[in-house]
């Protein structure tokens, strides 16, 4: 085994073990030797978590454990973005996604749990956090162009903030540019298509399916 | 007699939880999204960080707000007369609130709920003779979202007699629901003889959202009484270990505590709560674990340390469909109630992730709630009960059916379920081979056609619904659905 292709493999053993320190160290060795770092995110970071959210479909892993995997992912991106922008390159990801709780819900743990599967399947997800005014997610999409934005409402009440949500895009002109889906305890297909969503996910699992669906990805 | 009870912590351990709570609002403190709340709680001594929202509290001040805490509360059926009291090892048992679907009793069907849905619920609720408190269980798709959570009171007002527990989902929802008591029972008896207790959840972890803070802040201006409900999921909101859940719920509690007493002194609490296992496997929030048992009777001792009533949502069921699973989970949960002397056990009908309210479940909890109850009561012991005279008279051989101590004790002494099946295997398959959810249908049919709510005083009714049309009026909603 060539000390590239050594690396690399500890590197995934690492995030599949989400074990940042262990990342953080194999991948600062990675810029020293002088290794693609590009390569490294793709062959080593992303198939680490890819593997752990395919494990955790499959039942054979927990959600904590793919939480874990894509916290250690992050740390060994930020090490190797720099280099990777040194080199005048960039991070493939499959698609873009901006991700948040409507205003007026700080519900954090069903939005954080699809954003993280989304990352393990492959994309880059920009997650706005909890209580997100409508207007936030229309400067969201101006300024970072997401290809899907992605809606969460824990109660009755904030779930309207969806339809307010859509509607705000619209009138900013924004929606043929991006696809909106939603999801949350009582929101439901129906409710997805009266407000004008692209897709509804009533859990993680039909989250993960409908992003690879929306992509034209098999799942 | 020894009342058959159960211990999950000692007395040292909930002295622990204790001390280590308030240390924890000591020093990580609690968020609060509502402006009025922090000013108060800074005027009052309490650190609070008006940009982060973060409010530190003092010990002195979770002890005084302990100490204004009334130990018993008492919820009135709407007539003003009876009343159950939350107090001491009683265990009333509550129908399940604010679900969002319906499971047709009829077809299966999982569906959004009507009004006449409601009205359905409140009726064999009231009927039920091991359900005490009905709640508003469902949130109907016929009415606007925007007035849902009074329509729900005002329904179940006009079709249940029994207490209420219910919840506001919109700023306007407590002092609404005030003027629909003070309808029903004058305005000095809002908060004399309140027939309706709110919910009132933390968003774990140690958060207060805005609209939570005002529906506890009008209750407590009102005198309504609340259940404060710390929901800690085991590993998602709050540590994997149930002692570490059961402490941050317990800080969550004292800070709900706080802003309710320092608001209006003597605001009557339960502690509540519906801790639930945040299941790795499938991110789901589950309340049917055996564990979510184990937390809700460490919130019972921590009540009684505390010297509050108690309540938590052991009834729940996370079965799909009305199966095995959706009775053996309440089951448990009642036990596990009346022995850790839980005052509220909550979740009846309730199944879903606390999303879906099924009548078939609802009649067999009635079932299994009388079970439980008579489990606690025990074994009573006195020369009547252990009747050696009659074991000496009928002597070795004999039978006891003749005699008049079996005639009057064997009613006395047994709880008779209405639906479970105690048939001899012939007569069973004679009357039809039914299973337990076709007996409960025709349980379900049989009383809706047959049993009849006590009818409001017609002057009260005529109060309620001006107050309920000028509550629509207000949102501009017109049209509603019959009832």
């Amino acid at each position: 085994m060539s000390v590239k292709e050594e690396l690399f493999k500890r590197l995934k053993e690492a995030v599949v073990n989400g074990d940042p320190e262990e990342v953080s160290k194999i991948a600062k060795k990675v810029v020293e030797v002088g290794i693609d770092p590009l390569e490294a995110v793709e062959k080593a970071l992303v198939a680490g978590v890819l593997e752990l959210g395919d494990k955790w479909v499959k039942g054979e892993v927990f959600i904590a454990d793919v939480v874990a995997a894509a916290d250690a992912m992050k740390v060994g991106l930020s090490i190797l973005k720099n280099e990777i922008v040194k080199r005048g390159r960039s991070v493939k990801y499959l698609g873009r996604i901006v991700i948040g709780t409507v205003e007026g819900d700080i519900h954090d743990i069903g939005k954080s749990i699809v954003a993280t599967l989304w990352e393990a399947s492959g994309f880059e997800v920009i997650d706005l956090g909890v209580d997100v005014p409508p207007q936030k997610f229309v400067e969201a999409v101006k300024q970072y162009k997401p290809d899907v934005v992605g809606m969460s409402a824990l109660l009755t009440t904030s779930m309207l903030k969806q339809r307010e949500t859509i509607e705000a895009i619209k009138q900013a002109g924004l929606r043929d540019k991006v696809k909106i889906v939603i999801g949350g305890a009582p929101t439901t297909e129906e409710w997805a298509k009266e407000i004008g969503a692209d897709g509804w996910a009533p859990d993680a699992f039909s989250a993960v399916q409908l992003i690879k669906r929306l992509f034209g990805i098999e799942g | 007699m020894a009342r058959p009870r159960i211990e999950v912590l000692s007395r040292d351990e909930v002295e622990e939880i204790h001390l280590r709570s308030l240390n924890i609002l000591n020093r990580v403190g609690v968020r609060i999204e509502h402006e009025e709340a922090l000013n108060m709680l800074r005027d009052i001594g309490a650190e609070v960080d008006l940009n982060k929202k973060i409010v530190r509290i003092p010990e002195h001040i979770v002890r005084e707000a302990l100490k204004r805490t009334p130990p018993i509360v008492r919820l009135y059926h709407r007539d003003g007369k009876n009343y159950v009291e939350l107090y001491g090892w009683s265990t009333y048992f509550v129908v399940g609130s604010a679900a969002y679907y319906y499971i047709d009793w009829r077809t299966g069907e999982i569906r959004r709920p009507m009004t006449r849905d409601l009205a359905d619920v409140a009726k064999l609720a009231d009927a039920l003779p091991n359900t005490h408190i009905m709640s508003t269980a469902l949130v109907p798709a016929d009415i606007p979202e925007i007035v849902a959570d009074r329509w729900r009171m005002y329904v179940v007002l006009k079709r249940c007699s029994k207490p209420i527990d219910t919840g506001a989902f919109t700023i306007e929802g407590v002092p609404d629901a005030a003027k629909l008591m003070k309808a029903v029972v004058g305005e000095e008896n809002v908060s004399r003889k309140p027939f309706m207790i709110f919910a009132i959840c933390s968003s774990p972890p140690l958060k207060w959202s805005s609209l939570t803070v005002q529906n506890l802040m009008d209750c407590a201006k009102y005198g309504i009484p609340v259940h404060i409900i710390p929901m800690p999921q085991t590993g998602g909101t709050a540590p994997a270990t149930l002692a570490g859940a059961v402490l941050q719920a317990n800080a969550e509690f004292l800070s709900g505590v706080v802003i309710a007493q320092f608001t209006k002194p003597g605001t009557p609490i339960v502690y509540s709560g519906s801790p639930t296992v945040f299941d790795q496997r499938f991110a789901t929030s589950c309340t049917g674990y055996i564990e979510v048992g184990l937390m809700s009777a460490a919130f019972s001792h921590l009540a009684k340390f505390y010297g509050v009533p108690s309540a938590s949502y052991t009834m729940v069921s996370d079965a799909k469909t009305f199966d095995q699973q959706a009775t053996l989970e309440p089951a448990f949960g009642a036990l596990i109630s009346v022995l850790s002397g839980i005052n509220m056990a909550i979740g009846s009908g309730m199944m879903l992730e606390e999303n879906g309210i099924s009548l078939l479940k609802l009649v067999i909890d009635d079932d299994i709630a009388g079970s439980a109850l008579r489990f606690a009561k025990g074994i009573q012991i006195d020369v009547e009960t252990l009747a050696d005279w009659l074991i000496e008279e009928v002597g070795p051989g004999g039978l006891f059916l003749k005699y008049r101590h079996t005639r009057e004790w064997w009613r006395k002494e047994h709880f008779i379920p209405k639906l479970l099946d105690k048939k001899t295997t012939d007569t069973w398959k004679k009357s039809g081979s039914k299973t337990l959810d076709t007996v409960a249908r025709e349980f379900i049919e049989k009383v809706l056609k047959e049993h009849s709510v006590e009818p409001l005083p017609p002057d009260i009714e005529k109060s309620l619904d001006n107050a309920m049309l000028e509550i629509l009026k207000k949102h501009k909603v017109e049209k509603v659905p019959e009832i």
